[in-house]
């Protein structure tokens, strides 16, 4: 029962991923696992010229898509290079705030988060308006009305507080002794600021960095009215969105899953290993401590076959069965693509004879059978009005 | 290479709370000085005062005749070992005790060098790259004080370093601390609440109470003459016997208690007359059992409630007349198999063992 309920859970969560991963390998222009078309990796690469002439361009071919991830990117440095020391001194000042004031201070630090991310961008934007329009044609007018500058500053402000957060939890630990024997020891404040508290607060800047990145790279509601004429990579995929969507999105989608699955396992395996070699080396400790040989039994080391390899291998096997399958029966590549296009065309073109077909007379049009405009006629006015009309796209 | 440290008239205060109240003592070059106290008492205070944590808010600390004031801990020719000792874990213990010539500008090969000397001198050769998580408490413990050294200090504060460890470490910990003192013969200044240490290890100590020192001296000086009712009960134990005074002979006091007249002896630094409240001092060790043709100066009848084997030691616990209770140790080596609890005995005790002093706060209240 548990194990049904933690089934279920586990579907909610990852099923929609699980979908959109695959409607991405579906070679048709709507994301779609059925009907199923074919297998194929067009949308991460060129995307397709529709047969309507349309391009839909795919992950590869996609300029605004680049242009946005390179702003994102630059963005997150920039939120990461400032919002990281901005947190940390935060953090540091709140040490040395005595206990009246601390409460107060911390209740302002941790404010913009609680503030709307869509009044933080508006205000950024409102601000540095003015800012701009004070200096004239110069330099400043330029940086005011820089999207991706305002995009970083507009972010800082409330990325900077999680960061305040991470190292305020990491500061809490902190022995302070620490501080006061390097200072007794002869090192001058910045010395016990570098050789004393940055190496205590390593790992928080590290995952303040990632959280700050992460962070800056997913925003949208700031950025939005933060980033100005530029395009960063989730106000790109809006406006897709809002034009229809494509698989091209979805096979971005799993660009970004399965990165972020690949460093999450990287991580993972790096913090096991230096895990290991922590407790190895507590072992040995503990070996040379014991006098006794109670402990101290020789330990077989017996060859074991690693449990991911055997994970792996078996997911290739199956992968290589599935891709053989598919090809077997002309499920992939380019012949099969040029099958279904030709047979969408067939239909586009039945269905284009349909209407003809059914197209109105003149006599019909004129009124006959269906009574003509002679009744209506004030009630539409000059018929040839929308006759240039191009319709709605 | 050793410095005289001259606290004048130093108190320390937070808002208008005083942690240290006009304490003067010189502590001689050489020296190993302690500064006993319960905790509270402002002995920390104190001690940071020394180091350059805290300075003053009236009076002045000198050390070598210098004026301190001002001068932070960095530029300080003292050494601090604090009480969780504070190595830092993220360094081998090599760069731990090299640390203080690291922030001077020292090459590596030097630095290196003097850390090899002085796991030399604590008795760790080769253990230099470890990690401070793999050595032991009293490892650490060395580490601490080797890197306190490294910077050849002319003064070592020590703040209760050994209250973390056990019983035996401890003990051994007193020996060797001594050794280093002798070996690298600079002044020691330490701080502890536990008398044991402090009579063990110092040349001289400093009794403190509520910011004021009571008493300062040789140890045996301390421990046989206090000065106060507070040093009396707070270094070693001592049974209090309230009274007044009956009649003074040269330092020959007689108290008249509810349990009888006991004749002790008065510090000739404490005036006492005729009338007056008072208390006089008998260390659990002073009481004996009489045996045939002893003949001590007062008697004193008890009636047994209760003891305990220490060791060495028994222990036993008595009620007087009045219904006062006393402590008194009898030797193991002597066979009190015999006494047990309701057993009344008569004890003695020789006036030249026991103290009197004006009546004041007692470190047992």
């Amino acid at each position: 029962m548990m194990g049904m309920y933690i089934f279920i859970f586990f579907a909610y969560l990852f099923g929609p991923l699980i979908v959109m991963s695959i409607t991405a390998f579906n070679s048709a222009e709507f994301p779609s696992i059925s009907p199923w078309e074919c297998f194929s990796f067009r949308w991460f690469n060129e995307g397709k010229i529709a047969y309507d002439g349309q391009h839909l361009a795919g992950l590869l071919s996609d300029w605004r898509l680049h242009d946005g991830i390179i702003s994102s990117l630059i963005i997150g440095a920039g939120v990461v290079s400032l919002s990281v020391p901005i947190g940390m001194a935060a953090a540091i000042v709140l040490t040395q705030v005595r206990s009246q004031l601390r409460d107060i201070y911390y209740s302002i630090s941790i404010m913009p988060v609680l503030f709307p991310g869509v009044i933080i961008g508006i205000s950024t934007v409102v601000l540095w308006d003015r800012i701009a329009g004070l200096g004239g044609d110069g330099f400043i007018s330029d940086v005011g009305r820089n999207g991706i500058f305002l995009t970083i500053l507009a972010q800082t402000c409330f990325i900077s507080t999680y960061c305040f957060l991470i190292f305020v939890a990491r500061l809490q630990r902190f022995d302070q002794t620490q501080e006061e024997a390097a200072l007794d020891l002869g090192a001058t404040q910045t010395q016990v600021f570098f050789k004393i508290l940055v190496p205590y607060l390593m790992p928080a800047i590290a995952s303040a960095a990632v959280i700050a990145f992460l962070f800056s790279f997913e925003n949208y509601n700031t950025t939005v009215f933060s980033i100005l004429s530029d395009q960063t990579l989730t106000t790109v995929i809006a406006s897709k969105v809002r034009l229809g969507i494509s698989p091209a999105l979805s096979a971005l989608a799993l660009t970004i899953i399965a990165l972020t699955i690949i460093a999450a396992v990287t991580y993972e395996i790096l913090r096991r290993r230096s895990e290991k070699k922590y407790a190895q080396s507590q072992e040995i400790f503990v070996k040379e401590k014991a006098a006794s040989g109670r402990i101290n039994k020789e330990y077989k080391a017996g060859f074991k076959v690693p449990k991911g390899i055997v994970a792996i291998l078996l997911v290739l096997v199956f992968a290589t069965y599935g891709a053989t399958q598919i090809v077997k029966n002309d499920l992939y590549g380019q012949s099969c693509i040029d099958a279904a296009d030709q047979e969408k065309k067939s239909k586009f073109l039945e269905q284009l004879q349909t209407l003809e077909s059914n197209e109105l007379t003149e006599e019909e049009l004129s009124g006959g059978s269906l009574g003509g405009t002679e009744d209506y006629g004030d009630i539409f006015g000059d018929p040839s009005l929308f006759q240039d009309f191009g319709g709605f796209d | 290479m050793s410095a005289d440290v001259e606290l004048n008239n130093v108190s320390v205060t937070f808002g208008s709370f005083y942690a240290a109240k006009s304490v003067n003592v010189k502590i001689n070059g050489g020296e190993f000085f302690s500064f006993l106290g319960p905790s509270g008492c402002g002995k920390t205070t104190l001690l940071r005062a020394i180091s350059g944590f805290q300075d003053p808010s009236e009076g002045s600390v000198l050390i070598d005749n210098k004026d301190m004031f001002g001068i932070g801990p960095n530029k300080r020719p003292t050494s601090l070992i604090f009480q969780n000792l504070a190595l830092f874990p993220l360094m081998s213990v090599s760069e731990n005790i090299a640390f203080s010539l690291e922030v001077r500008g020292v090459s590596k090969k030097d630095r290196q060098k003097r850390a090899d000397e002085l796991l030399e001198l604590i008795a760790l050769e080769g253990q230099g790259e470890k990690k401070v998580h793999q050595l032991s408490g009293g490892q650490k413990q060395r580490v601490a004080i080797a890197r306190a050294l490294a910077v050849e200090p002319k003064v070592l504060l020590l703040d209760e370093p050994l209250s973390a460890l056990d019983l035996k470490l401890r003990q051994r910990m007193r020996t060797e601390l001594r050794e280093i003192q002798k070996r690298v013969n600079i002044t020691f200044i330490y701080i502890t609440h536990d008398q044991g240490e402090a009579l063990t290890m110092s040349d001289r100590i400093a009794v403190m109470n509520d910011g004021e020192i009571e008493q300062i001296g040789p140890c045996d000086e301390v421990y046989n003459n206090p000065l106060t009712p507070f040093v009396a009960t707070f270094v070693g134990e001592n049974n209090p016997l309230f009274g007044t005074v009956k009649d003074i002979n040269q330092n020959k006091v007689k108290i008249e208690t509810p349990d009888g007249d006991f004749l002790s002896t008065m510090n000739e630094n404490k005036k006492l007359n005729i009338g007056d409240e008072a208390i006089a001092f008998v260390r659990p060790e002073s009481l004996f059992i009489p045996r045939d043709g002893d003949n001590f100066d007062n008697q004193i009848e008890v009636n047994i409630e209760s003891f305990e084997f220490e060791g060495n030691i028994k222990n036993f616990y008595a009620t007087l007349k009045s219904g006062t209770r006393i402590k008194f140790s009898i030797p193991n080596a002597i066979d009190t198999s015999s006494i047990s609890s309701g057993t009344k005995l008569q004890l003695g005790f020789e006036s030249i063992k026991s103290s009197i002093l004006p009546k004041a706060q007692l470190a047992i209240d």
